[in-house]
């Protein structure tokens, strides 16, 4: 509930900063609307402490014995049986986040796996810093579906309770945790880029509004806390060789009539063999301002000259000049290189969310004020044309 | 009629707003202007109801259309200026032409014409001005003589020219005014009758995406079913009738131009980085270039807002209103757009940018539908009679009233204005003891310093009112801030331009020095630095550089 | 077949930004649009509507002026709009509002589809169209660009990671869309808005769907806001003007600099 007391002076220094808009004058007193989402935020800025919010406790649901930081493993769909699947890389990623959580709790790192065949996965699984995996092998998880995953992990957390469990933002995780945590009513964060605990509590951060604000989230009182966290983000460890996860299996009774929504026909874009944008150290990236789709060629030569992967603005895929799979950005991958070359972007932000983690970002466009140079280390101020050629030949010599 | 509610008005904005950025973007604009080129098809595609229908506005419910208000109707022409004058033109002729049908058809007439505008999509042309006939229409040469069958007038035969029509070359139907036997009239007169052509389209300043072109009648026989309201000699008050709102829509145009062209200019002090710092923090150029130039669109469009509110609740006539409304709009929009070229240096000055174009095309609100010069006496024409009437009580019960005003809102200018509008009165009750009025100039001028005045007042009042219109962008701590330096320019505005009237015009000019009491005036500049650099600053946060 | 669409009303989220003094979000003048995918899911309803004949009922929930969305549905063509405006739904997280909306749900009637946005781009949560849909026992599609409905089977093009999917399921279902890329959002004519005017809209209460206060707004959200606060600003970058040689030169002194070259 929040309520103005009879000390609201009718200053309106509340009404600007609300961030939805939900605050009128009304008889010089200030009303909260339907908009309210009890932020807060103008309880700070009211001088004579009129406005309160009153967190309502709800009937207390016992959180006790709730341990272990679980991580769900997604595996690679590869499109046909016969190839055994991989684990992805955003699963080492959590395992190496859940790593530092689980430490920082004394609990343990929990790793789930749900597949119709084990591949040793324990051993990778472990060398990232899970110390039990909780495996179902069960001939129904040949792929995944939403209906039958959604059980399993539903009655694996009912069963063994932990305190946090992650997913990745990846297309699964994003179908799967939140039927899970609707069906388990907890808290879910989604696509998350920092996790740090804080008084024992999960403490989630994550972008929202397209990247322009972060927000800090909690979920005190229910369990697990569930996340959601970005690919690419998370530092991963090194993977500690030798060092194995305990496996414990479970059994899931899962019938035929579960699966409800059938797939017909999957396709997975093999990326010309070469290597996947979001697992480049390197990417060398193009825009708008390379005018055409011959002259963004050039680009594919100095990506193999420097042994990266070259990318794209929506601009430039959408006049064609290199096809949607390479393209950075909100609607096409983020991606976190070591390396991140941007020739003639100008950086809409949309672009400047999937790109602006990456370690060392140079910059080059025409234009001194565009938005790209707001991110990058290194900017350079010139024709890109120019410069493209002599640094290919320049390369070439070396 | 009434306007509709905010919602479904927002609703229509939003498409005409998502139209224009898909089919009409500014490359497009520029191309045509150069060619001097009227894009009909888009026009066609606007007009067309199942896509957009922006001419359904005018059109009642009960014959295919939305049935929109004066307010909705400035909402939807300050859009249309936005996108481009040319343009708005274009759809403004259709209102105009459909203007003499709404007010004075029967119901016959509007049941046919009306539900054929709406549902053909018809671009409609309003032909009254002449050669030798613009704003007085009294001296029109066009005439429509009686055709007699059986000893009942079946027709009329009509001959003359008509000049500077908009839409005049591309139009499906004209209202066209002729001098009746009955005095003048409204006829309905379609392009494919026989003797009826339309000349070349007008090379213009601006505008040039309008068709502008004059028609000539070479005795046009007209069926007398198409007389509209069947009754000869009610053309000018038919005319007179609707000039109320017909001049918000050009207050909405000036408006529309004005902002556009200073947003643009806010939006780039942000980027342009001089001696170190962006223009925008600089008050040599926000507060000489920016500041006031929105300050003064924003109590024109305070103006407007209150003429139109005004209308819908079934007022009739306001004149006055109409005048005061459009010349402060267009004089206004006219100078932020001059201004907005300057804030650009160079590029301003280049058609690189749309700024350029916006200064050429502005220019046509301080002329068509009443050039300035009408206004500057329709205005003083109409508040004289009620300084007389009121014998000198108008602008201080005005004024009174603001000081009610001030002791529960401090901060909206209230004092201010108040102080203008005394000083007014001083100076009208000087002219009528001195008869200063014999001269021209003096009247005009009094006209110019009264929409300052009045726009000051209702500003003010608009500015305390507890919930604002939607069309402020604003929160109260800016917008009551832009009411203050408004209110404060023109009080200061009102007493010195009306002293130095009186003394040049006077033998002597009395005690008027302390009438207008400008030492007041003078101790409530005080805050105004304070003030603009708010302004500035809200106008950055509100147009952040793209 | 009965179609519910869900819709939300968003701030035009690229003009949003915090003041890096005060930390508050900068709001004036932003303007309120229809979130875009819920867009593209409304187009994508009402075009099996226009196929096969089926009722659409948009649904929203927001403060009384997200009616807007809702009315802006029905100019386009839906036969009916619900919006669930309620002080108790103030605060409500995914979870508290996923409930409320399959609440509404429930109380519309038997429905065969459900269609969602894939997020709404100020939240950019993705997890209130699977909250409804496990709420209401249905299963989902998510990620979908295109539907189609053939008798009683449901056909949709999904994403998936790496590729896409054609799936079908049977009615009931819920299905999320994103937009694909050749898709040109509409607006209403003048004259289909005012037209909207006369279709039925309900405003629903906590009460009126039978929603439980305790699951509802803050109380009943599992999730909560701890803080808000501008992203982290990178230091400005070095800067330099030159092209050709110039130009080159400098990249590759940046690259050995950075140890992506050898001296």
């Amino acid at each position: 509930m929040i309520e103005v007391s009879k000390k609201c002076i009718g200053c309106t220094k509340c009404v600007p900063v609300c961030p939805f808009a939900a605050i009128n004058m009304i008889d010089k007193m200030a009303v909260m609307n339907e908009a309210c989402t009890l932020c807060g935020v103008c309880v700070q800025v009211c001088p004579v402490q009129a406005i309160t919010i009153t967190r309502e406790e709800a009937s207390a649901r016992d959180l006790s014995g709730f341990k272990g930081v679980w991580v769900y493993v997604e595996l690679t769909e590869t499109g046909d049986k016969t190839h055994a699947k991989k684990i992805k890389q955003v699963t080492f990623e959590l395992l190496s986040s859940a790593r530092r959580l689980a430490d920082e709790l004394g609990e343990d790192v929990c790793a789930v796996l749900l597949t119709d065949k084990n591949h040793n996965y324990e051993k990778e699984l472990g060398a990232y810093g899970a110390d039990k995996v909780y495996m179902v092998e069960h001939d129904e998880l040949f792929e995944y579906n939403t209906d039958i995953f959604t059980t399993v992990i539903v009655s694996l957390v009912t069963r063994h309770k932990p305190s946090i469990m992650l997913y990745g933002a990846t297309i699964q995780g994003r179908d799967l945790a939140p039927r899970v945590a609707s069906s388990l009513y907890v808290g879910l964060t989604a696509d998350c880029t920092a996790l740090a605990i804080k008084d024992g509590l999960l403490l989630q951060s994550r972008p929202a509004f397209g990247g322009n604000i972060m927000a800090d989230i909690l979920a005190p009182k229910s369990r697990p806390q569930m996340s959601t966290v970005r690919p690419n983000v998370m530092k991963m460890n090194e993977p500690v060789l030798g060092r194995s996860a305990l496996v414990v299996r479970e059994s899931a009774k899962l019938d035929k009539s579960l699966r409800r929504v059938k797939v017909l026909e999957r396709k997975i874009s093999h990326d010309g063999g070469g290597m996947k944008i979001e697992n480049a150290k390197i990417i060398v990236s193009g825009g708008r301002g390379m005018k055409s789709k011959e002259k963004f060629k050039q680009l594919d030569e100095l990506s193999k000259l420097l042994g990266g992967v070259v990318g794209a603005s929506r601009a430039a895929v959408d006049m064609g000049f290199k096809e949607k799979t390479h393209q950075v950005g909100q609607s096409g991958t983020t991606v976190s290189p070591k390396l991140y070359l941007s020739f003639g972007i100008s950086g809409a932000v949309q672009h400047i969310v999937g790109m602006k983690a990456s370690d060392v970002i140079v910059a080059v466009n025409k234009d001194a004020s565009a938005p790209i140079f707001n991110v990058a280390k290194y900017g350079i101020v010139g024709d890109v044309h120019e410069i493209l050629p002599k640094l290919i030949e320049a390369l070439k010599k070396n | 009629m009434a306007s509709m509610d905010t919602i479904s008005r927002n609703l229509m904005l939003d498409s005409l707003r998502e139209y224009a950025k898909r089919r009409i973007p500014f490359d497009l604009i520029r191309e045509l202007d150069e060619k001097n080129e009227c894009p009909t098809a888009i026009l066609k595609e606007m007009y067309d109801k199942d896509s957009l229908g922006v001419h359904l506005l005018m059109i009642p419910e009960e014959y295919g259309g939305v049935s929109g208000g004066t307010f909705d109707i400035y909402r939807i022409c300050e859009l249309l200026a936005r996108i481009d004058l040319g343009i708005a033109t274009g759809v403004f002729a259709t209102f105009l032409g459909t203007d003499p049908l709404n007010q004075g058809g029967t119901t016959e007439q509007k049941e046919k014409w009306l539900k054929r505008i709406a549902s053909e999509n018809l671009l409609v042309a309003y032909g009254a001005t002449e050669p030798d006939a613009g704003s007085d229409l009294v001296n029109m040469r066009t005439r429509a003589e009686h055709v007699v069958k059986n000893g009942k007038i079946a027709g009329y035969r009509i001959t003359g020219n008509k000049q500077w029509i908009s839409n005049g070359g591309i139009a499906d139907m004209h209202t066209i005014l002729a001098m009746a036997p009955g005095g003048p009239s409204w006829f309905i007169v379609e392009t494919k009758m026989e003797g009826f052509s339309a000349n070349k389209h007008e090379d213009k300043h601006g505008i040039r995406l309008s068709n502008t072109a004059g028609l000539s009648l070479d005795n046009v026989y007209v069926p007398a079913e198409n007389l509209i309201g069947l009754e000869e000699g009610k053309g000018l008050l038919q005319a007179q009738a609707v000039f109320g709102y017909t001049r918000v829509m050009v207050a909405a145009f000036g408006l529309g131009c004005g902002l556009e062209a200073l947003e643009h200019a806010i939006r780039y002090s942000q980027q342009r980085i001089q001696g170190g710092g962006p223009l925008s923090e600089k008050q040599g150029y926000t507060h000489k270039l920016l500041v006031p130039n929105y300050v003064r669109l924003e109590g024109a469009r305070a103006y407007i807002e209150y003429t139109a509110l005004k209308l819908d609740s079934g007022e009739h006539g306001l004149q006055t209103e109409g005048a005061i409304a459009k010349y402060g709009a267009s004089e206004w929009g006219n100078k932020a757009a001059d201004d907005a070229i300057q804030a650009l240096g160079g590029y301003g000055f280049t058609k690189d940018f749309p700024v350029e174009k916006i200064k050429r095309d502005v220019k046509i609100t301080c002329i068509y539908e009443g050039t300035s010069e009408v206004l500057e006496m329709t205005i003083y024409r109409g508040r004289w009679q009620e300084h007389l009437k009121s014998r000198g009580r108008y602008y201080l019960d005005m004024a009174d009233q603001l000081d009610q005003l001030h002791a529960n809102e401090p901060k909206v200018g209230a004092h201010a204005s108040a102080l203008g509008l005394r000083a007014l009165a001083a100076i009208l009750e000087e002219c009528r003891v001195h008869k200063l009025t014999r001269h021209q100039h003096v009247t005009f001028t009094l006209g110019r310093l009264i929409c300052a005045a009045e726009t000051a007042w209702n500003f003010s009042i608009a500015a305390a009112a507890p919930k604002y219109s939607e069309t402020i962008r604003f929160d109260r701590e800016g917008w009551q801030a832009m009411a203050r330096i408004f209110a404060r320019e023109a009080a200061l505005n009102t007493a010195a331009e009306g002293l130095a009237l009186v003394l040049g015009a006077a033998d002597s000019a009395g005690n008027l020095a302390d009438a207008v009491n400008m030492e007041a005036i003078q101790i409530e500049q005080k805050g105004m630095i304070a003030d603009m650099d708010l302004v500035s600053l809200k106008l950055k946060q509100t147009f952040k550089a793209k | 077949m009965n179609i519910v669409v869900c819709v939300k009303q968003v701030p035009d989220s690229t003009e949003v930004k915090i003041n890096p003094e005060t930390g508050h979000l900068i709001r004036a003048g932003v303007p309120s649009i229809i979130n875009p995918y819920d867009h593209f899911a409304l187009q994508s309803a009402l075009e099996l509507k226009k196929k096969h004949n089926f009722k659409v009922t948009i649904v929203s929930m927001g403060p009384p002026q997200a009616k807007s969305v809702v009315q802006m549905g029905m100019a386009l063509g839906a036969d009916e709009g619900v919006l669930l405006s309620d002080m108790a739904f103030a605060g409500s997280d995914t979870w508290s509002t996923s409930y409320a909306l399959a609440k509404a749900v429930r109380k519309i009637g038997k429905i065969d589809l459900i269609f969602c946005g894939m997020q709404a781009i100020d939240g950019d949560t993705a997890q209130t169209g699977p909250g409804v849909a496990q709420q209401l026992g249905m299963p989902q599609v998510t990620f979908c660009e295109k539907v189609d409905v053939d008798g009683r089977r449901i056909i949709a093009h999904k994403q998936i990671d790496g590729g896409y999917e054609v799936v079908e399921a049977r009615p009931p279902v819920l299905l999320t869309m994103i937009m694909h890329k050749d898709y040109v959002p509409r607006y209403p004519s003048f004259l289909s808005i005012n037209a909207s005017l006369k279709k039925p809209f309900h405003i629903w209460s906590a009460s009126d769907i039978g929603a439980e206060a305790q699951f509802l707004g803050l109380k009943g959200s599992p999730t909560q806001v701890d803080r808000i606060y501008p992203p982290p600003q990178r230091e400005k970058a070095a800067m330099f003007t030159g092209s050709g040689n110039e130009g080159m030169a400098k990249i590759l002194e940046i690259m050995k600099a950075e140890h992506f070259l050898e001296d």
